[in-house]
């Protein structure tokens, strides 16, 4: 690839005086030495309040004097370099789990026989005394768990007998029980969840990570997102959008069966050779736009096309999950050619290998309002629970045995928890068991690079509906992540509309240490 | 208009027309100031300070006040020295600006005197020291208005001036004296005088707490007291009671203040006092105000005891107090990196790792922005890494601490290079050719915490040695040669992960 010329001046105009050079000689010529000595005076006055300015605003002035930017520049033709992190980190990348339509906890982690008691009663009237649902009306019951619970592991950690193969790993898992959201509708909790932010246009955590830290492997892409459960997460393509930041960082959706990428080999008749040879043509182009323009946007389009030509090679191999053992199959319950969470959770594993920085899966079908049988807590949940339980612990497994889990970090989690009453719909009695959205408690785990294995943050009261102890918000758990991958939350900056934008947002966000290893 | 330089004029001018007495105009002047004086009297009189804070303007006025008194102050008692001095033939003409001085004199108490109000209004006081100062401060005013019109009547000192000027010195000196009780503390004249003087003169020692002294014996006395007495008293206490609330004694401390009792027996969480001293700093209603917080130890004794009870008679050794610890959440601090130590921290293998940055790009970087400490995943290149290409990285092998030769062409020849990574913390050597070989010269890597073999051709042949590694924490070692559920040599016992 030849040099990218800066965008500036052409040569030749350079030099003779064209019309514009000429009224600026003019114009100079006019200067007097009247004229300097008044713009001096006026230009110390200008300087001296430029100094006092930033002395009198607070905010400014401690902007000024304490932080040093950190720079994420790199070249213009490998946006997705590796930059070393702020601090030595504990993860080097990150396997996101999101269970769309946000799992109950309490028919999963929450153990509370006193709302067991309850069941069938009245729901309180307290409970509903300036709340909002999506879909509660009038006075609904209260609903005890479906499920029998019972301790398990080392750790001794409460869980359902819905998730029989994932609480074999339990003693490597951190469970966060007070989580906390303001976002009681889908999309916008998905939106939060994953870009700091319920409205569009924000950056995605992916995002975020692949601008500070890029990604090693410039033959795939550093933020992969993969899909299952026959639907799109409510939050859509957005969920993994780069929002502000360079589209460059955006997350890239792969398939686990057929092309990974749609569109990505070559069209029949299409050599690699003559594929080639046209990038080489499309890019000289592009480069001569980039040269007159210079938007940014002309380069990211430049590294695609080319990342695009040597995924054709890597991509195919690291999505194809045939060259897996039957061993390993075995061990994920996944079957080539489907398009299952089994699979995605095999290809997280192989991407995880071959240095991709940040892989988010997303299965969907958890949003268990009990208004038909494929989502009722009583029955479409139990498909949901067979169809990530093996594999989540397989993946878990898999990672440790060949010493990845050290410094993954593996996120598991929904946008919000679920009501302890049971669902009403229109205030009637519903055929099928479900529950609200609720986002004032839901439970998010994680496991792996840095965090304290083994164990409970967090406590929610008896109903399991409010937290009673170390609540932890969306952004509590962004700063944490992202110390965890080497990052003071406040630092990881990009510039946009006169703020430093950051994935934490502005309201105050802690690292919640009691998390860490 | 400058009533100053009028009256200078008037009495000062040796070629003035000048009669005994002064001008009707002056009289004129002297009235109007009589005006503020009025004011400040009705003020003082009407709206005396009740304990309240108020608005930040009357507070930002008020606090000139302190500034503003030393005019008075020092003008009034010039005027003695003045008159006095006047007697000598050499300094007669001194005598002259008497008029002047006394005319500058009461605008200034005038203005002191209001910007006093101000104060006493707005700063939350409330008690008889500030009302004796304020009315000390109104009748100096008078007093010095008085002078000045008794002077301006007559040139010579009569006998009711005198009265009157010497009243008002006195004057001067107590309202003074009061104004620095309630700045500096009741005591800030006496608090170190000589012991011998004190005991010349018949001065008590400086009294701590006014009132009864509570019962050590009691928990009241013994650990609550103390923090008010501390922290508290110096606004809250018999001279200056703000909120009109007093905390130096159990009396005046379960009487409460304008808002109510503070204190409520066995609710912490509706005891305002509590309430107030648990606030975040920031907050408006935080206490002690512009302070340092309690510390966690007070604010839990202050909790337990109200919890208890809030009583007086409590037995010191009822309630146990254990040290809070960590009751705080935990704090993670970020520190800074100093661009110009890490380029100092880094010369000596910049050069090195950028020229091997370019040649092999994307798997040689630092571990973090503030160290020298590099990382090296040559697995991203696959077979295409061999022992020629690890070589390249001897000048540096020194500083890598993670090294990922997973699924590379390395071979058995590298053992030395490997080796030579003697600050290595993670190594992977996941499906690699290497064997027992090269695990047997790796007893140089004394940091390293986690091997991993996965996949490779390893035995048990080589766990003693990898057993001496001081560091080391995990050993993974699944589909290799060591099998899980044989015994291993001690050290390895639980390190083990398949």
């Amino acid at each position: 690839m030849s040099n990218l010329k800066r965008p500036g001046m052409p040569m030749d105009q350079e030099s003779r005086l064209g019309t514009s050079s000429e009224v600026e000689f003019a114009y100079l010529q006019a200067r007097t030495r009247r004229h300097f000595l008044r713009n001096l005076g006026g230009g110390l006055g200008a300087l001296f309040l430029g100094t006092m300015a930033s002395k009198l605003v607070p905010s400014a002035k401690a902007a000024a004097a304490e932080t040093v930017a950190l720079d994420f520049s790199r070249d213009a033709r490998a946006p997705l370099s590796p930059l070393p992190p702020q601090f030595p980190a504990k993860a080097r990348r990150v396997i996101y789990l999101h269970m769309a339509g946000a799992p109950s906890q309490l028919e999963l982690f929450e153990y509370k026989p006193e709302l067991k008691k309850f069941d069938g009663q009245d729901c309180p009237a307290s409970f509903l005394a300036g709340k909002r649902f999506a879909f509660i009306s009038g006075v609904p019951k209260l609903l005890g768990s479906q499920y029998p619970f019972h301790q398990t592991g080392q750790s001794g950690q409460w869980m359902s007998d819905r998730l029989p193969h994932i609480e074999k790993q339990v003693d490597d898992i951190c469970f966060i029980r007070s989580m906390r959201t303001d976002q009681f509708n889908h999309a916008p909790a998905q939106l939060l969840v994953q870009t700091g932010n319920p409205r569009l246009g924000y950056a995605s955590f992916g995002s975020w990570v692949v601008y500070g830290l890029g990604t090693e492997n410039q033959n795939l892409p550093g933020f992969i997102v993969l899909l299952s459960g026959g639907k799109n997460p409510d939050g859509g393509k957005q969920l993994w959008s780069s929002g502000f930041l360079p589209s460059v960082y955006q997350g890239v959706q792969c398939r686990s069966h057929g092309e990974p990428v749609l569109y990505l080999d070559n069209p029949e008749g299409v050599t690699r050779s003559l594929r080639r040879r046209m990038l080489d043509t499309i890019d000289d182009i592009n480069q001569q736009t980039y040269g007159s323009f210079g938007n940014p946007e002309t380069v990211t389009r430049i590294a695609q096309y080319e990342m695009a030509f040597r995924m054709q090679m890597d991509a195919t191999d690291a999505m194809d999950i045939r060259k897996e053992p039957a061993l390993v199959h075995e061990l994920y319950g996944s079957k080539p050619g489907e398009a299952s969470f089994a699979n995605n959770c095999l290809v997280a594993r192989r991407l995880a290998e071959r240095g991709v920085r940040f892989i988010q899966l997303y299965h969907w079908g958890w949003d268990s309002h009990g208004a038909d049988a494929k989502e009722a807590l009583n029955l479409g949940f139990n498909d949901r629970c067979r169809e990530i339980d093996q594999p989540t612990a397989a993946l878990l497994a898999d990672l440790k045995s060949r010493g990845l889990l050290e410094d993954t970090l593996v996120v598991w989690g929904g946008e919000f928890g679920r009501t302890p009453m049971r669902e009403n719909r229109g205030g009637q009695v519903m055929k099928y068991v479900g529950r609200d959205h609720n986002p004032g408690a839901f439970t998010i785990w994680l496991a792996g690079g840095g965090v304290k294995s083994g164990s409970s943050y967090g406590e929610t009261d008896d109903m399991g509906y409010e937290i009673v102890k170390d609540p932890v918000e969306i952004r509590d758990l962004h700063a944490t992540m992202l110390y965890l991958l080497g990052f003071d939350h406040h630092r990881l900056n990009y510039r946009f509309q006169g703020l430093e934008q950051k994935l934490t947002s502005v309201k105050p966000a802690r690292v919640v240490a009691e998390l860490l290893a | 208009m400058n009533p100053s330089e009028s009256i200078v004029e008037g009495h000062g001018g040796p070629s003035a027309k000048t009669p005994d007495r002064g001008s009707p105009f002056q009289f004129r002047y002297a009235l109007v100031l009589l005006v503020p004086i009025l004011v400040a009297t009705a003020l003082v009189a009407l709206r005396p300070p009740d304990g309240n804070e108020r608005a930040n303007w009357l507070q930002f006025i008020g606090h000139f006040h302190p500034l503003l008194v030393h005019f008075p102050i020092a003008l009034f008692l010039l005027v003695p020295i003045l008159e006095v001095a006047g007697r000598s033939s050499r300094f007669t003409s001194l005598r002259l600006s008497v008029n002047f001085v006394l005319a500058i004199g009461t605008i200034a108490a005038a203005a002191a005197a209001l910007f006093g109000w101000c104060l006493g209004r707005s700063g939350g006081y409330s008690g008889a020291l500030i009302t004796q100062h304020m009315w000390g401060g109104i009748a100096l005013s008078i007093v010095c208005w008085v002078c000045w019109m008794m002077r301006l009547r007559s040139r010579e000192v009569s006998a009711p001036y005198t009265i009157v000027l010497t009243l008002g010195v006195a004057l001067v000196a107590w309202t003074g004296y009061r104004g620095g009780q309630l700045s500096l503390g009741p005591s800030h004249l006496t608090e170190h005088m000589p012991d011998g003087l004190r005991n010349l003169l018949g001065v008590e020692a400086t009294r701590l707490a006014s009132g009864p002294s509570a019962d050590p014996n009691t928990f009241y006395g013994a650990q609550i007291q103390p923090i008010f007495t501390a922290r508290c008293i110096n606004c809250h206490g018999p001279d200056k009671r703000k909120a009109n609330l007093r905390l130096d004694s159990y009396r005046a401390l379960m009487r409460g203040g304008k808002n109510g009792p503070v204190i409520r027996s066995g609710n912490v969480q509706t005891s305002d006092l509590f309430r107030r001293i648990t606030l975040p700093a920031s907050h408006d209603d935080f206490m002690p105000k512009g302070k340092q917080p309690l510390s966690p130890d007070q604010v839990k004794a202050i909790e337990l005891w109200i919890a208890g009870g809030a009583s007086s008679t409590l037995a010191a050794n009822a309630i146990k107090i254990t040290p809070s610890g960590s009751s705080a959440p935990a704090e993670v601090k970020f520190e800074e990196i100093d661009p110009a130590a890490v380029a100092r921290l880094r010369s000596a293998i910049a050069p090195t790792v950028t020229q091997l940055q370019r040649q092999f790009p994307n798997i040689l970087n630092y571990d973090s922005r503030g160290t020298a400490n590099l990382q090296l995943n040559a697995s991203i290149l696959g077979s295409n890494f061999g022992d020629r290409e690890l070589e390249a990285f001897a000048p540096i092998a020194d500083h890598i601490v993670v090294a990922d030769l997973s699924r590379t062409a390395v071979t058995d020849h590298s053992a030395a290079a490997i080796a030579a990574m003697k600050h290595l913390q993670v190594l992977r050597l996941v499906d690699t050719r290497l064997t027992d070989a090269t695990l047997f010269r790796l007893d140089t890597l004394s940091q390293l915490e986690s091997l991993d073999v996965y996949g490779t051709h390893i035995t048990p042949a080589a766990l003693p040695t990898i057993a001496k590694l001081p560091k080391l924490s995990h050993l993974y070692a699944g589909r290799t040669g060591i099998l899980p559920g044989r015994s291993v040599p001690e050290g390895l016992t639980g390190k083990l992960i398949f």
